[in-house]
């Protein structure tokens, strides 16, 4: 799967990558890997019909390629997020169309690419009606930019890019200007259907992220939650980090609660659907929804071990709720806690060689980790007396968790040893659900400080939070993705 | 031997065969007379107790509210118990509202006890939910002590999913932290 990764060093000499292998190898890891012409057709075939993957497929033909050498001048993290933001202007794509028209998609790029750089937190995004240059009547090129008309309303940095519209496919060219120095820092090239701009956009972010803070951005992902937005029942929804492409995944007319991401795009969740709390997956390729651990009781929390190849989750089929670790079938390998205590809310290590869960083991809800291969675990959190909710970072160097301040709930984060500990969330309501962005770099959680339950995101130092979800309902639960390739 | 395997054979068909079910499709009774045949509640398939909070939920009826309109529901005649924040233990007024509610339940041997645990509204979705299925078994090993049979009580945490109180104050928390007692007949 070397070819889905991102890497900015790579490509600068590699030139462009195919994102077509990457989606099949997602679909099923063995055609990415030595399958026969046949196979990757009938692959190819399935995926297209697929309600779910057809779309990204028909994109997957997106490919990206560097343009210009890259040397920016402003790298690394010498601007931390919300503390001092990058002024950057996004010129709505020039419009190239056989019959000379307007294009939606044009300016529905430059929204995504704003709005994700906006939730970064590191961005000031520049309003497009204090724009001077007209994209239909300037280049993309740095000789034919009038770079005075950014710099007079503030921009530092400058996406401008072209969009070829064919039917349904598109062809975009975007590139990221240094207005200051009047060059060009780096471009990349999209094509695929017109239903994949949004991606596109993301990925175009992403990479804005990468050469102005030198990592890449979260924002080519997804976020799963639970809401109440389609009327009384809790149903798991999907939808991108824009607030785009909303996807409602269950309609179990239950409660169904806690969903997490499986590295194949899957998810899993519990739900009351047959009277039980059990756990179940769901598959996005089949639209099928099956029971994967049902013991009496709860079977709540369930969650993929970092390779994908177990599931812990806390379950009562001994009395009261244990750490168990399951395979993807739902049969027990290991119990990891076994006592009368309620353990609940595991969450893995990113070597997956320790899990941190809540127990009440000492009198009330704290956070312990504990190593797989045995022994006893150790309690991390030493204040409060309610610390509920470990979300283990993709970086390994913090665990998220939720702690009663005040009558309050709030987030915090603390190292693995129970060192360090920092407030992340503070003032009213109550903020919950702590889930990393794949970089780390980012919580999404739900909190009720606007009134009805809503989804937010925060940079890892808190300084920067931002409202994700708005409407009508309550949403919870947010389970971030990993990166889609 | 033979006689046992096929015989062991069978009973894994059949278990299967229950096991897996259909999956009950609303159908239209004029065109399929059997659509609704032996069915008398759709909401009451899957383990789903008539007149258990899940069910009400299901229906959209208010948590408090009567069981005589519920199919097949029985009017419970079980008082809820009430319990401290963050607690699960029983304390002595618990204790005489359980005897009370033993009493009815080894009087009425037709029937089997579904024990609801419930939460209020603060704190964690999963904690809660652990806490309310600790509450239900708490209950469930009184009346086991006081001498009902395990086999007739079964146990469920709905956690603060299913208030019957809505406002965050106090007294409607307290009025939340509850388990609460469903009726089923016994098969």
């Amino acid at each position: 799967m070397a070819e889905a990764e991102f890497a900015p060093d790579h490509m600068r000499h590699g030139g462009s990558y195919s994102l077509a292998r990457s989606l099949v190898g997602l679909g099923n890891r063995r055609c990415s890997i030595g399958a026969g012409k046949g196979d990757v057709g009938r692959m190819a075939k399935m995926i297209l019909w697929n309600r779910w993957l057809g779309p990204l497929f028909l994109a997957a033909v997106l490919t990206t390629a560097l343009i210009g050498p890259v040397d920016a001048q402003v790298r690394g993290t010498i601007f931390g997020p919300g503390v001092r933001q990058y002024p950057i202007a996004i010129s709505d794509l020039k419009v190239i169309r056989p019959d000379g028209g307007p294009d939606d998609a044009a300016m529905q790029f430059a929204d995504i690419v704003g709005r994700a750089l906006e939730l970064s937190g590191h961005f000031r995004v520049i309003p497009r009606n204090s724009h001077i240059e007209s994209p239909q009547r300037s280049g993309i090129d740095a000789e034919s930019i009038s770079f005075a008309d950014w710099s007079v309303i503030g921009a530092l940095a400058l996406v401008k890019g072209t969009i070829a519209v064919d039917g349904e496919q598109v062809r975009i060219e975007a590139r990221l200007f240094d207005v200051f120095q009047r060059r060009l820092l780096f471009g990349r090239n999209y094509h695929g259907n017109r239903s994949n701009v949004r991606r596109m956009a993301l990925r175009f972010a992403d990479e804005i992220m990468a050469q102005l803070t030198g990592e890449r951005g979260p924002f080519d992902s997804r976020i799963a939650f639970v809401s109440t937005r389609g009327g009384r029942f809790k149903e798991v929804y999907v939808m991108s980090l824009d607030g785009g492409d909303l996807r409602q995944v269950t309609f179990n007319q239950s409660l169904t609660l806690s969903p997490a991401w499986g590295l194949d795009g899957s998810l899993l969740y519990t739900s009351y659907q047959r009277g039980n709390p059990d756990l179940y997956r769901y598959d996005p390729r089949s639209g099928i929804q099956t029971r994967l651990v049902h013991h009496r009781g709860l079977n709540l929390g369930g969650t993929y071990s970092p390779d994908g190849s177990r599931i812990a989750l806390a379950t009562e089929d001994r009395g009261s709720p244990n750490i168990v670790v399951v395979d993807r079938d739902g049969r027990i390998l290991q119990r990891v806690t076994d006592s009368w205590a309620l353990d609940v809310s595991p969450s893995w290590s990113p070597d997956g060689g320790e899990l941190a869960f809540c127990s009440d083991r000492a009198g009330n809800p704290q956070i312990y980790v504990a190593e797989l291969r045995g022994g006893a675990a150790r309690r991390i959190t030493a204040t409060g007396t309610y610390n509920t909710s470990p979300a283990w970072s993709p970086r390994g160097d913090r665990i998220a968790y939720v702690s009663r301040v005040g009558g309050r709930f709030h987030l915090f984060t603390v190292r693995p040893d129970g060192t360090d500990v920092k407030q992340i969330t503070s003032g009213g309501g109550d903020n919950e659900d702590p889930s990393w962005s794949p970089d780390g770099r980012y919580l999404a959680f739900s909190s009720t400080r606007s009134g009805a339950r809503k989804l937010y995101i925060a940079d890892a130092s808190g300084a920067f939070q931002v409202q994700l979800t708005q409407g009508g309902g309550d949403d919870s639960s947010p389970a971030w993705s990993r990166w889609i390739d | 031997m033979v006689k046992w395997r096929l015989r062991a054979a069978v009973a894994v068909v059949l278990m299967a065969v229950f096991l897996t079910g259909c999956p009950r499709k609303p159908q239209d009774a004029d065109t399929d007379p059997w659509a609704r045949a032996g069915e008398t509640d759709v909401f009451g398939e899957d383990g789903i107790a008539p007149g258990s909070s899940l069910d009400r939920y299901r229906r959209g009826l208010p948590q408090d509210g009567a069981d005589g309109d519920i199919p097949g529901a029985v009017p419970s005649p079980l008082q809820d118990v009430y319990f401290g924040y963050d607690a699960s233990d029983l304390t002595e007024p618990m204790r005489a509202i359980l005897r009370t509610n033993a009493d009815w339940i080894s009087r009425n041997r037709n029937y089997r006890i579904e024990i609801e645990g419930h939460c209020d509204e603060r704190g964690t979705g999963d904690y809660n939910l652990a806490l309310g299925g600790r509450r239900a078994r708490s209950v469930r090993e009184y009346l086991v002590a006081l001498g009902i049979p395990a086999e007739r009580l079964s146990t469920i945490s709905y956690g603060k999913e299913f208030p019957v109180c809505h406002e965050s104050n106090e007294s409607c928390w307290s009025r939340n932290r509850r388990v609460h007692f469903v009726v089923r007949p016994a098969q």
